[in-house]
């Protein structure tokens, strides 16, 4: 009796769960769809002259950096798991996952612009020029800064996902002893390693990979910053057309976020039907063992990794103070801290970024921690790709959607309606983040602890969650670190009554403002990572005050 | 091809595992290495496959001091890969992403097409499985499992085999049958074999036993 009534109490808490996360992204979906679908917009779109050359550069753009962040992830992987260095590989992930992709794409452009750091470091001396020349290195019309900077995003994103795969204890210790047989049979390392562990990881990474292919597709922000202008991306371009106030180029623009929409979908069967066909050839392996010795050297892919990473990080640093900083010179003439004062002076951008990162995180935690403790496997399982939406959908044809929705409930402009959108944007990457710690524990710890005579809550409290406080703690940080880097939300939502440091920020990287760009860009930047440092923190194991003799 | 086993010592930074451990086995003999938990058997086998270090990642790394050697050729410096000595681990490792035929012909040496199927459809044969090679290893029974686990090990043709308690997760009717399996193809497989077990039943040649864990 009691067993039963527990079981539906659970079922009911469930329910009550999936509805307050379904409802919201259904409807929001169903509205864009909904906007997106007028055929005249759809005759519009066709005969659009720049539809064309826009599809063709953002399937480039997007299956080209797609292509490229997961082999160079596979490649770093693959040497860290052969060679044991996967918990050094993984030190500096945090800082590089909290990176926002616009703050790495104007660090990028501060760089590789034709006045930026690059060009300083080699001029006069290496090349003679004593201006800026006029190349077009990081708005290029074939997308390749574009390209280069989600490559270098995306493969921190695709490392740490593997990691929370490779972090789990059962998990590892399986595939270890996996590898080590696969030697026994004859196997060099890193072969073994491509043919055992590697299909059994990449099928764990289908759906942070299709994130990574339909960001790809359909980024704004970065293409904003750095991708090509004229033409743009097709992202681009519908985001150009929902600026509009004529609801004829409205619409069309919302048809274009349809399309984007389609293209992911076709482009995700496309690259999930040919790493099929990989695996099936790959299964057989042919019997070949390959060669025992180590490829030397090969190391420098993390370093090169790191060193963009740290480049803009001192290029927004150094940005952010610099006066007077005429071309060939490497440092600024005059350092200033007027963009700074200019931050400070408009708090109110930082409070709603913080106020808003901390709150759809902290909401989005507690529903994924719920959602994982109450839902059965089998739902959970059914309902992971309506939950995972948002992160495949257009973010162009997202907002349109939130737009929507919020005009019927009056919500846009809102504080209610910010925090709503941000924290539907959140909970896949938390869900994401935490699922495979939560779902890994082992369950015989709860009938363990159920046989001491302790209560559900208790275990909860003092067992469970204090084990997995650090994979907590990291999904939280993950949370807040994509909420401070939303820019459509926040932009369509905000109805221009609220700016978060990425509007501001990538507002200003159009404009010659140099050091109040970096401003915005290192502060969108630092925020993430003090949330990491912070999540780090929290979630450090416990330290024993007597240890072993 | 007789392997033989000379630990000086097998140890962590400050506890002596095993010490001065002399051993040989002949071809298609069977050594028993016996002793209770924590006696270091499963990490002699590791000294002497070379995995030593990717097995005991984690824990505190141990390191060896002695020699392996097969026929007279020294193979202590040898990584794992080119040792050609086959390890049956405690659990039957099969492969979840490959089906029953791939986990075995993933072992069989390269070779022409026709020629490894074959192997593989001889293999499964042997081991009573005919028809099974398009299944999913999960759907198989523990038994089932564990002899396309000692199939895969013998189809890579190792020039020795260990097996780490090959029979401890087996039930009391079925470790009999799959014992009288494993040394059956071991004996015909003509390669030293060195077993560990805490069981005296498991036993395989009375007169090739070591006990481990026993001080002189």
């Amino acid at each position: 009796m009691r067993l039963s009534s527990n079981v539906s109490r659970r079922h009911l808490g469930a329910g009550a769960l999936l509805a307050l996360a379904a409802v919201p992204v259904l409807w929001t979906a169903l509205e864009a769809l909904k906007t997106g679908s007028h055929p005249a917009a759809w005759r519009a779109l066709a005969q659009d002259p720049a539809l064309t050359h826009a599809a063709l550069l953002t399937l480039w753009t997007g299956l080209a950096s797609t292509l490229l962040a997961w082999w160079g992830a596979a490649a770093l992987l693959a040497r860290g798991f052969v060679r044991q260095r996967l918990a050094r590989l993984l030190r500096g992930l945090p800082v590089m996952l909290a990176t926002p992709h616009a703050a790495l794409a104007i660090g990028f452009l501060f760089l590789l612009a034709p006045s930026g750091w690059l060009l300083r470091a080699l001029s006069p001396w290496l090349t003679g020029f004593d201006s800026p020349p006029p190349w077009a290195t990081t708005q290029d019309p074939w997308g390749l800064g574009l390209i280069a900077a989600l490559v270098i995003k995306e493969i921190p994103f695709l490392l740490w996902t593997a990691a929370t795969q490779l972090q789990r204890d059962d998990v590892r210790q399986r595939w270890r002893a996996e590898h080590a047989l696969a030697q026994t049979l004859g196997y060099a390392p890193r072969r073994a390693f491509w043919l055992v562990l590697w299909p059994q990881l990449a099928s764990r990474l289908r759906w942070p990979l299709l994130a990574v292919l339909a960001y790809g597709l359909t980024v704004v922000d970065m293409a904003l910053v750095i991708g090509p202008a004229t033409p743009p991306t097709l992202a681009v371009l519908a985001w150009q057309w929902l600026q509009d106030a004529d609801p004829a180029t409205y619409a069309q623009g919302a048809a274009t976020g349809v399309l984007l929409a389609l293209m992911v979908l076709a482009c995700s069967a496309l690259w999930l039907a040919s790493q099929q066909l990989h695996r099936r050839a790959l299964a057989h392996g042919h019997g070949v063992r390959g060669p025992v010795e180590r490829t030397p050297g090969s190391g420098i892919g993390l370093w090169l990794l790191l060193g963009v990473y740290a480049a803009v990080l001192l290029a927004l640093a150094v940005g952010s103070v610099s006066g007077v900083w005429a071309f060939p010179a490497v440092w600024p003439q005059s350092f200033t801290t007027v963009a700074w004062e200019q931050v400070a002076q408009s708090s109110g951008t930082v409070l709603t970024t913080l106020w808003l990162a901390a709150g759809s995180s902290a909401v989005a935690l507690v529903w994924s921690v719920a959602w994982l403790e109450l839902a059965p496997r089998r739902w959970d399982d059914a309902m992971r790709p309506l939950l995972y939406l948002p992160l495949v959908l257009p973010a162009v044809l997202w907002v349109v959607g939130l737009y929507g929705v919020g005009l019927q409930l009056r919500l846009e402009g809102q504080v209610s309606g910010l925090l709503i959108a941000h924290t539907l944007m959140v909970l896949p990457y938390v869900l994401l983040s935490l699922s495979p710690a939560y779902l890994g524990f082992d369950p015989r710890y709860a009938q363990l602890n159920a046989s001491l005579g302790r209560s559900g809550g208790a275990f909860l409290l003092r067992v469970k969650w204090p084990l997995l406080k650090r994979a907590l703690a990291s999904a939280t940080a993950v949370g807040f670190a994509v909420s401070v880097a939303q820019y459509l939300p926040t932009l369509y939502l905000g109805a221009g009554r609220f700016a978060s440091v990425t509007t501001e920020a990538v507002t200003l990287a159009s404009g010659g403002q140099r050091s109040l760009t970096s401003a915005y860009a290192g502060l969108q930047l630092a925020l993430p990572v003090l949330a990491f440092a912070l999540a780090a923190w929290l979630g450090r194991p416990r330290r024993f005050t007597h240890s072993a003799a | 091809m007789t392997l033989a086993v000379h630990i000086h010592r097998l140890a962590t930074r400050d506890h002596t595992l095993v010490q001065d451990l002399r051993f040989e086995v002949a071809p298609g003999r069977i050594l028993t290495l016996m002793g209770p938990s924590g006696s270091g058997k499963s990490s002699v086998l590791a000294a002497i496959a070379g995995t030593l270090h990717s097995v005991t990642e984690g824990s505190e790394a141990l390191r060896f001091d002695g020699a392996v050697t097969l026929d007279g050729r020294d193979l202590t410096r040898l990584p794992t890969a080119q040792r050609g000595i086959g390890l049956l681990f405690q659990d039957d490792l099969l492969f979840a992403h490959m089906t029953v035929a791939e986990n075995l012909l993933f072992a069989v040496p390269a070779g022409p097409k026709r020629e490894r199927l074959a192997a593989v459809a001889q293999a499964l044969d042997e081991a009573g499985l005919a028809g099974f090679g398009a299944r999913d290893p999960a759907t198989l029974s523990g038994g089932q499992r564990a002899r396309v686990a000692l199939m895969r090990a013998l189809l890579a043709r190792p020039r020795a085999l260990l097996l780490d308690e090959p029979f401890s997760k087996l039930d009391a009717a079925l470790r009999d049958q799959f014992r009288a399996f494993v040394f059956d193809h071991l004996r015909d497989s003509g390669v030293p074999a060195v077993l560990v077990t805490h069981d005296a039943a498991d036993v395989a040649d009375p007169s090739l036993v070591v006990e481990l864990g026993r001080a002189g």
